[in-house]
């Protein structure tokens, strides 16, 4: 940890660092030297402390085509970091704070952040390829060329630069890789459980999807005293650390016989779920979630980033007989006031996050971190970058 | 006690009915023959009935669901003439409304606050008495006439199952409970029981026919201070200023900017609360469009086909944070929710009267139709006894 003499001696100036970059879809990073210039009013520069892979990077990764897929681009969005310097008109962190960036924005400000019903702030156009308030990028390669950032965050670098708004302060004491995974999926998945869907003692919830947020979710349902958390997922080998954040019952479609998911999970709760969350991105999974809700008032939450504009298509008759359909980014946590309160809870032992990482890498082999999420292998795995 | 009972009782009555015979054409009066109620029913005799839109779905369909000959009519209030065995909730002179999704009270869908879907005795577009698969109708050849979702209103005696009956303050005018049997009961429960509108609420209300109108004086009575009405028909802003109505948006085709794009800008955003009042999937994703994100609900009332889909964009979800969701009967229990609407009609909350544009005799049921597919009333109310219609 460089102690604040240091970190001064770096403030105002462009900062020479390594980034792992990506410059074609699909193609493994390539970790290059690239400068990052100051921060500018309202924005701070932080030194990455560690980082870890989350789905979304991958589909992004893997973006050839449209108006997402942005070249050369530094990719990651779940981070945790140390505060090198900020801009003008920052007070809410200085230089040596812990922080987290966040891919979603809470200005604090608009009338989303200030009504308690959503996290929808209304800051930045939603796209956050450039810094959200001049549209411009703080990165160079060593050719000059710019170099986009993502989901205002660009984390799978040494330093990057992040606008406030996108930027929460974490206490000092608490564990680094933990704080990483509140960045992004587990928040996410814990979040959509508590906050969208509201789950209530004694509730069925089916999930689709168990990866980190399909998990995550399980936990926050577990937390809230559901009566069953079934867990559906093509790899029956996510069955066993499923459990661990408390799946009741796993399905795995391949193995269902002659009966379908849906008729599965509705024996298993007596006409379905209350809750089904489709984690994964697929407009079938999430339609075949909607089926498995219950009628009356089965609630379906879309978590999953579908990117194909497959249309989700529900029937009248159905969403008449009591059945909604919502979704969320970031499990409709605000990051400045819920990421705190999930720490705070981790703290007291009540979340687990500890089983969430599974494996850990130093920052040259960040492939490995894609090859790992690629092959289905583990949850989460950590890239520190010392 | 025998002398009580009405001299009917356990034998089937010769009365009149209008029959749709064939899909499309005139209801025809004749006389028929309804039997006896069997255990846990109840016959009924129809003081008055209104006609609604999902009678009219019924009556044009030439396809299944639709089936003929069949009686018509759910929205209605009447007297019970005669009770099945088994039958406590209800007596002889009861005055009760028939109401097409049932309450068995018992059920888990009954005892939970979230849903109004009886799953004991489930709604179906059934031509049977739920729960024996019969009918209760015959011409006077001894030919079957179908039941209309549990009700069949359109006659001068019908059978209803207890389930389907709710208990009518006798203060209540009957021109005016009838319209508790849907139309307005759905559209004032889907702004109080589906969306739970709160005061302060912007409100948007696609389809401004008796639902739609009901949404407004719904919103209205939960404290909603912006409601803005959307129709082809610019008659309608002037009716909707009677139900609370505050802004109209006219959704004639040649209109270049989308009615979701004036509501946008309308409401800096998009209103809090949007109700699909038509059965229009279009409208649907129109309604969807200018709900607010973050917070915002899409509410689909509007009944179509039932296999009408709507297909989402699922990003647009995600990223909105917005809500889709829909009930039957505005999501009210009619065992308990009815009688607590016609105490606020009797309190002088709930404004009902107006939506009575038109009263006929049961001969001149036809009329009733024309009027509602030309769209030129809100409901007509049918009298089976002409001496109740009031002089115009």
């Amino acid at each position: 940890m460089e102690n604040m003499n240091a970190s001064t001696a770096t403030a105002g100036k462009v900062i020479r660092c390594k980034a792992a970059i990506c410059r074609n879809a699909g193609k493994p990073l390539v970790i290059e030297e690239i400068e990052v210039d100051p921060p500018k009013a309202y924005e701070v520069r932080i030194k990455i402390l560690c980082t870890s892979l989350c789905h979304s990077d991958v589909t992004f990764w893997k973006l050839d085509a449209g108006p997402l897929a942005v070249f050369p681009r530094i990719l990651g969005h779940e981070a945790v970091g140390v505060v090198e310097s900020v801009g003008e008109h920052v007070e809410e962190v200085k230089e040596g704070d812990v922080a987290v960036p966040v891919f979603l924005p809470n200005c604090g400000e608009c009338r989303d952040c200030k009504s308690s019903k959503t996290n929808t702030c209304s800051f930045g156009d939603g796209i956050y390829n450039f810094m959200p308030r001049d549209g411009t990028s703080r990165f160079r390669d060593m050719n000059g060329e710019v170099v986009a950032h993502f989901l205002s965050v660009s984390s799978f670098s040494e330093y990057t630069v992040v606008d406030v708004n996108h930027l929460l302060k974490i206490s000092s004491d608490f564990p680094v890789d933990k704080a990483c995974l509140l960045s992004c999926g587990v928040s996410t998945g814990v979040g959509a459980a508590w906050n969208v869907a509201k789950v209530e003692e004694g509730s069925t919830v089916a999930i689709f999807g168990l990866g980190t947020v399909g998990l995550a979710v399980a936990e926050g349902a577990r937390l809230r005293g559901a009566s069953k958390i079934i867990g559906v997922d093509l790899n029956s080998e996510k069955s066993e650390i499923a459990i661990k954040f408390g799946v009741t019952d796993f399905i795995n479609p391949t193995s269902c016989g002659e009966k379908t998911v849906i008729e599965v999970i509705k024996e298993l709760t007596n006409g379905g779920a209350d809750y089904c969350f489709e984690c994964i991105g697929l407009a079938s999974l999430m339609i075949e979630a909607f089926h498995c809700c219950r009628v009356g008032w089965g609630m379906t939450v879309i978590l999953g980033v579908e990117m194909h504009a497959s249309p989700m298509t529900i029937n009248t008759y159905e969403i008449m007989r009591g059945k909604s359909v919502t979704g969320s980014l970031f499990g409709g946590c605000k990051p400045k006031t819920d990421v705190p309160l999930l720490a705070k809870k981790y703290l007291d032992k009540e979340l687990n996050l500890d089983d969430f990482i599974t494996h850990e890498v130093g920052f040259k082999d960040i492939n490995e971190a894609f090859e790992l999420l690629l092959q289905g292998k583990g949850l989460r795995c950590i890239i520190w970058m010392d | 006690m025998e002398n009580e009972r009405s001299s009917t009782a356990g034998k089937p009555i010769r009365c009149k009915a209008a029959v749709s015979r064939k899909p499309g054409e005139p209801l025809v009066i004749e006389e028929i023959m309804v039997a006896p109620p069997n255990p846990h029913e109840v016959r009924i005799r129809i003081i008055c009935t209104s006609l609604c839109h999902t009678d009219i779905t019924f009556w044009k369909m030439k396809d299944p669901p639709a089936i003929f000959p069949r009686i018509l009519g759910h929205e209605a209030v009447g007297v019970v003439e005669s009770v099945g065995d088994d039958v406590l909730e209800f007596s002889e002179g009861d005055y009760i409304l028939p109401v097409f999704i049932s309450d068995c009270g018992e059920c888990t869908d009954c005892i939970s606050k979230k849903s109004n879907l009886c799953s004991k005795i489930p709604f179906q577009l059934s031509p049977w008495m739920p729960r024996y698969g019969t009918s209760r109708f015959t011409d006077l050849k001894g030919e079957v006439l179908y039941h209309f979702v549990s009700v069949s209103s359109f006659s001068e005696y019908t059978v209803v199952d207890t389930a389907n009956i709710v208990k009518v303050d006798p203060s209540v005018p009957p021109n005016r409970a009838c319209l508790l049997g849907c139309g307005v009961a759905t559209g004032v429960g889907a702004a109080w029981r589906t969306a739970n509108v709160e005061a302060g609420s912007t409100v948007a209300i696609f389809g401004l026919g008796a639902i739609g109108l009901a949404v407004a004086e719904g919103a209205r009575l939960c404290g909603a201070t912006k409601i803005i009405g959307v129709d082809v028909n610019p008659e309608k802003f002037e009716i909707g200023k009677k139900f609370g109505i505050t802004d109209f948006v006219s959704a004639k085709e040649c209109s270049s900017t989308p009615v979701s794009q004036v509501i946008n800008e309308m409401t800096g955003g998009g209103a809090d609360y949007c109700f699909e009042c038509v059965g229009m999937v279009s409208l649907v994703h129109e309604a969807y469009a200018c709900c607010r994100k973050g917070w915002g609900k899409t509410i689909v009332i509007g009944y179509d086909k039932p296999e009408s889909q709507l297909s989402f964009s699922s990003f647009e979800v995600l990223h909105s944070g917005k809500t889709l969701m829909g009930s039957w009967y505005g999501g009210l229990k009619p065992k308990y929710d009815v009688p607590v609407l016609l105490k606020q009609y009797l309190n002088k909350e709930l404004r009902l009267d107006d939506f009575v544009t038109h009263e006929l005799k049961f001969e001149d049921i036809n009329k009733a139709f024309d009027l509602l597919i030309k769209g030129k009333c809100i409901r007509t109310v049918i009298w089976m006894a002409s001496e109740n219609v009031p002089p115009t």
